[in-house]
């Protein structure tokens, strides 16, 4: 079954991969290992897992305005999600994203955090806005 | 967003991969922030160029921005950073810290900013000119501009003023919008002796004021025709850091507000508050985070010190020594120091004992964890106590600037009123 999602382009470009997805708001500065790529934060629900390479789905930053330049310094270190999902972009994420050239997209006409399951494939069409969609369960 | 051809092309990386790399951050945020169009900024002033802030990611991007053909387009200038590049070893800083913050310089530098090295650029020759726009970080000097010179920004992170000072432009959003500068809350200082309060008492108010309205911009009422630049500095200076609050109105000073209506837009306040002792009181308690008297560091410059404030230090310390077990550093500007030199204050004060440092932060890109034996530091500004606790993982104590002399003779801090 696949899914398809529209919504706001925030930084373009194309990228797809496995889906992780976290209910509670990302901070990178403090929050990700950016040599790794691996959630640091203590008690996220994501502590421990690795981001490098995934489609990275959750529903907007917080913390330290220095957030973008974790983003950027995991793009440079080939660390970074290979595009992120937000149901609201602020701006941290979206300078961070911007900075990296990661694609980011966010307010989907469904919740993406509902309609989006950790190990989903997904496909990220930054310029475009859309999101594509393959379950899990469909193997 | 409507971009102009220039900009299009910008974005589409005929200037180059730095300028487009700025033109992208630009556009991105004027799309979130729901900007129609960009506008040309007069004028610039970088933060987090402190290693202890940035670190290797900040090198790594400006150099990639560099590489990439960018260079700063309209008048740049920098805040401080973490060492006074000539007195580390008087610091009790290791060398490293030094190179390694030469190393994050140097891009800025090719780029062509101006390396004042200070948080209060619109003393040294970096005043946006009434009526324009600026992009500034450092969100004192920001909130400075907005209230007193008449100029128009928003408080930024310091990737969004790097790529404004390359591309010359910054999207048209938030404070750079009259329809959002007006007052929302009136503050009433009328019912404060105002020949009795101190520049900390200020800085006092103004901690209150930002924790108590948020982000809601403030209307000022009720300050003494006398009041000076510094006490506006310390009025407003911990406003961005208590609340978000990056303009306010200081009815009679703030050019867009002459009168309480102008300030307000014709509009009734949605809320009115008085400030009184208890209150300015508050938040020296408030931002106080140890009840131990030792003291190892008392530090003056959050903002950078002015000469009246560089004068006042040295005729408390005249004759006088800073105790055996505590240190004391004054941060100012280059530019300052040389005026202090000539007139006589910085001889006294290294005389005691104390460190006239330039080009150093004593706040958010504070080196006072770094210095051996550092525990407890004593500061004079609202603004300085709330960053050290966060920034360093010390304890901090917010005193006036009589009593944080006191301390660093006596090696120990004791209110006195």
């Amino acid at each position: 079954m696949k899914i398809i999602l529209k919504g706001r382009k925030v930084i373009g470009g194309v990228a797809e991969g496995e889906a992780v997805v976290t209910k509670e708001p990302v901070s990178f500065l403090g929050g990700v290992n950016p040599d790794k790529g691996i959630v640091v934060e203590r008690g996220h629900e994501l502590e421990g897992k690795s981001i490098t390479g995934k489609i990275f789905v959750f529903p907007h930053g917080k913390g330290s305005t220095a957030g973008p330049y974790i983003i950027y310094a995991m793009a440079k270190r080939k660390t970074a999600p290979a595009a992120m999902i937000n149901v609201e972009a602020e701006p941290i994420i979206a300078v961070g994203a911007a900075m990296g050239n990661i694609p980011l997209v966010d307010r989907l006409d469904k919740n993406p955090l509902e309609a989006i399951a950790t190990g989903d494939w997904v496909r990220v069409d930054g310029d475009r806005g859309v999101v594509e969609i393959i379950k899990k369960e469909d193997g | 967003m409507n971009l102009t051809d220039r900009e299009k092309r910008m974005l589409d990386g005929a200037f180059g991969t730095g300028p487009q790399s700025a033109m992208r951050l630009l556009a991105t945020l004027g799309e979130i922030y729901g900007a129609e169009r960009m506008i040309p900024v007069s004028s610039c002033h970088v933060g987090g160029r402190s290693y202890l802030i940035s670190g290797e990611e900040n090198i790594e991007w400006m150099t990639d921005l560099l590489n990439g053909g960018a260079r700063f387009q309209v008048f740049t200038s920098t805040n401080p950073c973490s060492a006074d590049s000539e007195r580390w070893k008087e610091m009790g800083l290791p060398e490293e810290l030094v190179v390694k913050q030469r190393r994050a310089d140097e891009p800025y530098l090719k780029m062509g900013a101006v390396p004042l090295g200070s948080c209060l650029p619109y003393q040294l020759g970096n005043v946006p000119l009434p009526g324009t726009h600026f992009a500034w970080g450092g969100s004192a000097g920001a909130t400075f501009v907005n209230s007193v010179l008449a100029a128009r920004g928003n408080r930024e992170g310091s990737p969004s003023v790097i790529a404004a000072a390359i591309a010359g432009v910054t999207p048209e959003y938030g404070l750079h919008l009259k329809e959002n500068r007006y007052g929302k809350v009136l503050v009433d200082l009328s019912g404060l002796d105002h020949s009795s309060l101190c520049l900390s008492d200020y800085s006092a108010i103004g901690s209150y004021v930002g924790r108590t309205l948020l982000d809601k911009t403030p209307v000022v009422v009720g300050l003494p025709q006398t009041v000076s630049q510094d006490q506006i500095r310390f009025l407003i200076s911990p406003m961005p850091t208590a609340g978000a609050i990056s303009l306010c109105h200081i009815v009679g000073i703030t050019p867009e507000a002459p009168t309480v209506e102008a300030a307000l837009g014709g509009k009734k306040p949605a809320d009115k508050i008085s400030v009184g002792l208890r209150e300015m009181q508050s938040s020296f308690e408030k931002l106080t985070t140890t009840r131990q008297e030792d003291v190892d560091l008392v530090c003056f410059g959050c903002p950078h010190c002015s000469i009246p404030q560089i004068r006042q230090i040295a005729s408390l310390l005249e004759g006088r020594k800073v105790h055996a077990n505590t240190r004391l550093w004054v941060a100012t500007s280059g530019h300052l120091k040389v005026m202090a030199q000539l007139m006589g204050y910085v001889e006294i004060i290294e005389k005691a004992g104390g460190l006239v440092l330039t080009d150093l932060c004593v706040a958010p890109g504070a080196p006072f964890h770094l210095v051996p034996g550092v525990k407890t530091v004593a500061i004079n500004s609202a603004r300085g106590a709330y960053f050290i606790p966060g920034a360093c993982n010390l304890d901090v104590i917010f005193g006036d600037t009589e009593d944080c002399i006191a301390a660093a003779i006596t090696g120990r801090f004791r209110r006195s009123r």
